[in-house]
């Protein structure tokens, strides 16, 4: 008895989880009507949000203009010119395969993962920053390898920095002290190392429950999730548990994200959504390469090949 | 996977862009059809200055506006609507229709909200009306324009929006099958309905409806921003994105690029680690100075929504523009090249192309000027003059009218409008006076002799 009991346990879960995805495939279009229960919105919060951006920017802009003078005279990286821009057109040779996966994203995401993210965004909001600080925290050991492989010194100091005193002053990375001593997470990853060192994007790629990426990207989810693993800080990632650990992360990331799959209703939405997600990348990879030689502008070439 | 966020966020942060900086306002510019007709007088910016372009895109200061509060509850509705036509393929996840829904506890009035040009049931703006309407003690129910893309597939019985009359009947036949759903716990003691720029227009001819049909009895109406004709408004975006960006697709790429070099200098100047929203808002702030650029983003952000009306009334009356009749595309098809064509199609275009072929078809003795007249407020211009439940607010500046268009809505609405001085189109919305106005005119309790 008792050991069909510890047999059904996992099966039980195997079963939900497995009717959970065949309901995701399924569609949920049964009904002529369905009502579903959002958490509440933030009108007051979000206008002070705005407002607190409002401020931040003001401020920015005074101090842009106060150091411009000097910051020019330091070898100021060369300007981009609108020449430099990649082509409208984007590279997506796996196209066929990435609209198929981006439509079951957009169907596992209407059907199980944004329901469990609007479920978790109803906890209390700072026990969820607790959990988005925590798993801040650890991502410090992956940013300071790479930092270190970037070779930015004083950025990777910085994310040891982070790592020690939110570990410990902290407690566990619970809260970001560090970031109140003027020490903001500066997150990188083994994409930015590759991208660092000159690297391209690649082919557009759509990944199963992550979303739009590249190939590069893509390489470097699975280079910082095993440099997670291989670190193994305070042993978090060997066992049964880390699979938990991992799915509170996922959903917390998920209920961060403000963006719901064909809220625009438009059938266009994966062609707008590649031609953004790939010229991000681009500045943010020009970013990280200020004083490299710019590549040669070839507008016949689609962005990010 | 413990990055995997960025990836989702990137979009969202993205879609922003043309959302926040590009879209601030223009999302709800006016619409309909323009076309071989007296392409509007005088400049394209209607009666706009620079401070009304300016305001126009960033919308109202987040320290002017009224107070808001912490919370409103919110529920979904999702509806499939019996009349609805067969979907196209490429709309597969547009089949039914999707609104939102804030109820009291107890039995209170509702107010139905409407969204301007391609906007969903849940825009920005919407939300700053739902919190003001909540915290005031209605229910509220926000609805898309019927020119967004999920109306269009869901609810439209024609597929081509953007006519006036025809867009608000189906916008009235799906708000009473929705009230006909509602759990019975949310009680219902009146109904008011509103809606800015052309969801104003909307929710004016709504009443008049059902001043018809009697299926409702709406009591109030209010037109935020509304446009006064529908054509004129839409030639002067027309016309201004010719005057900001260009007359082609080239001028589109000649935007693209310096938009992309703009972007990424000052991210090489800045020591962010990511393009995240904070960093997106604060380039608006430094790319959109002039009233050149604020024009360019307002008729950019127009163009992208003229793009989901004109592709999916293409494919829904087999005019063939873009899409070939016979072959529709699939669902996993590539529609770049549709998208490309359509970006630089004006609504002259969609007017001439889809729209008129259609009603000429459809509708006995309509000609091209009769669509046009139809898709004026004068339609309902008695209903506005003579029942004292319509009522208006809007902008001395506001760039989707003329000077002789604001008249009109003066001397039609009489003592029923309010026109302040600055805002440009909608860069008032929400702020501490018009919402105190909105609330009083939806009330009942506006221009009562004081006691």
């Amino acid at each position: 008895m008792e050991s069909a009991r510890a047999v059904s346990t996992p099966r039980l879960i195997q079963l939900a989880v497995a009717s959970l995805l065949l309901g995701s495939l399924a569609g949920c279009a049964s009904q002529s009507v369905e009502i579903r229960s959002l958490p509440p919105d933030t009108p007051a919060a979000d206008n002070a949000a705005a407002a607190l951006i409002a401020t931040e920017l003001a401020g920015a802009l005074a101090s842009e203009s106060a150091s411009t003078a000097s910051a020019k005279d330091a070898a100021a990286p060369p300007l981009v010119t609108p020449a430099d821009a990649p082509s409208m057109a984007t590279y997506d040779p796996w196209a066929r395969l990435n609209r198929f996966t981006y439509r079951f994203n957009a169907r596992f995401d209407e059907a199980v993962f944004l329901r469990v993210a609007n479920g978790y965004r109803r906890l209390p909001s700072p026990l969820r920053s607790g959990v988005h600080n925590f798993f801040g925290n650890l991502a410090e050991v992956d940013n300071i390898i790479n930092y270190v492989l970037q070779a930015r010194p004083i950025r990777g100091l910085r994310s040891a920095a982070r790592l020690l005193i939110n570990s410990t002053i902290g407690i566990g990375g619970l809260i970001d002290v560090a970031k109140q001593i003027k020490l903001p997470a500066a997150p990188t990853g083994v994409s930015a190392t590759l991208a660092t060192w000159g690297v391209h994007p690649g082919p557009y790629l759509v990944i199963p429950l992550v979303g739009p990426s590249t190939l590069r990207d893509g390489i470097g989810l699975v280079g910082d999730f095993g440099a997670a693993h291989a670190v193994n800080l305070a042993n978090l990632y060997r066992g049964n548990e880390s699979w938990y650990l991992e799915g509170v992360n996922l959903v917390d990331q998920r209920a961060n994200v403000d963006f719901r799959y064909y809220a625009s209703g438009s059938p266009f939405e994966y062609e707008t959504l590649r031609f953004l997600y790939v010229r991000k990348r681009l500045i943010e990879d020009s970013g990280l390469r200020k004083f490299a030689q710019p590549r040669p502008a070839r507008p016949e070439v689609p962005a990010g090949e | 996977m413990s990055k995997m966020p960025t990836r989702l966020v990137v979009c969202a942060l993205l879609l922003s862009l043309s959302a926040a900086a590009f879209a601030s306002a223009p999302a709800d510019a006016p619409i309909v059809d323009a076309s071989a007709l007296p392409a509007a007088a005088g400049p394209p910016t209607g009666l706009a200055d620079s401070a009304a372009l300016r305001a126009t895109v960033f919308g109202t200061p987040p320290q002017d506006m009224a107070p808001l509060p912490e919370t409103v509850p919110l529920s979904e509705i999702n509806i499939a609507l019996p009349w609805a036509r067969p979907v196209p393929a490429v709309y597969w996840f547009d089949r039914r229709l999707r609104v939102w829904i804030s109820a009291q506890k107890k039995p209170a009035p509702l107010a139905i909200v409407i969204a301007g040009t391609g906007g969903d049931g849940n825009t920005s703006k919407l939300s700053i009306l739902r919190g003001a309407l909540y915290a005031a003690g209605y229910h509220v129910l926000t609805m898309p324009s019927p020119t967004f893309p999920g109306f269009i597939v869901s609810t439209s019985s024609t597929g081509v929006s953007g006519d006036l009359m025809q867009d608000s009947r189906d916008l009235y036949a799906a708000i009473v099958q929705i009230l006909a759903k509602l759990p019975r716990r949310i009680q219902i003691t009146d109904i008011d309905i509103l809606g800015y720029s052309l969801g104003g227009a909307n929710a004016a001819v709504v009443k008049s409806i059902d001043a018809g049909e009697h299926k409702l009895h709406i009591h109030r109406a209010l037109m935020i921003n509304p446009p006064v004709s529908l054509i004129e408004s839409v030639s002067r975006l027309d016309k201004l994105f010719v005057t900001s960006i260009g007359p082609d697709d080239a001028a589109v790429e000649r935007l693209y690029r310096q938009l992309y070099a703009q972007l990424a200098n000052l991210y090489r100047a800045s020591d962010k680690v990511e393009l995240d929203e904070s960093f997106l808002l604060g380039a608006a702030a430094s790319v959109l100075k002039t009233d050149a650029e604020y024009s360019a983003a307002i008729a950019l952000s127009f163009r992208l929504n003229l793009v989901d009306m004109f592709f999916a009334a293409d494919l829904y009356t087999g005019a063939g523009v873009v899409t070939n009749p016979r072959h529709p595309p699939k669902v996993g098809d590539s529609l770049e090249n549709a998208a490309r064509r359509l970006r630089s199609m004006p609504f002259a275009a969609y007017f001439s192309r889809v729209f008129a072929p259609y009603y000429l078809k459809h509708r006995a003795n309509a000609t091209s000027a009769s669509q046009i007249a139809d898709n004026r407020l004068d339609i309902i211009a008695d209903a506005l003059r003579t029942d004292g439940d319509y009522y208006a607010l809007t902008n001395s500046d506001d760039l989707i009218l003329d000077a002789p268009e604001l008249r009109w809505l003066q001397d039609t609405l009489g003592p029923r409008i309010v026109v302040y001085d600055h805002g440009g189109h909608l860069g008032n919305l929400g702020d501490r006076q018009q919402v105190k106005d909105m609330l009083e005119m939806l009330a009942g309790r506006w221009n009562l002799p004081a006691l």
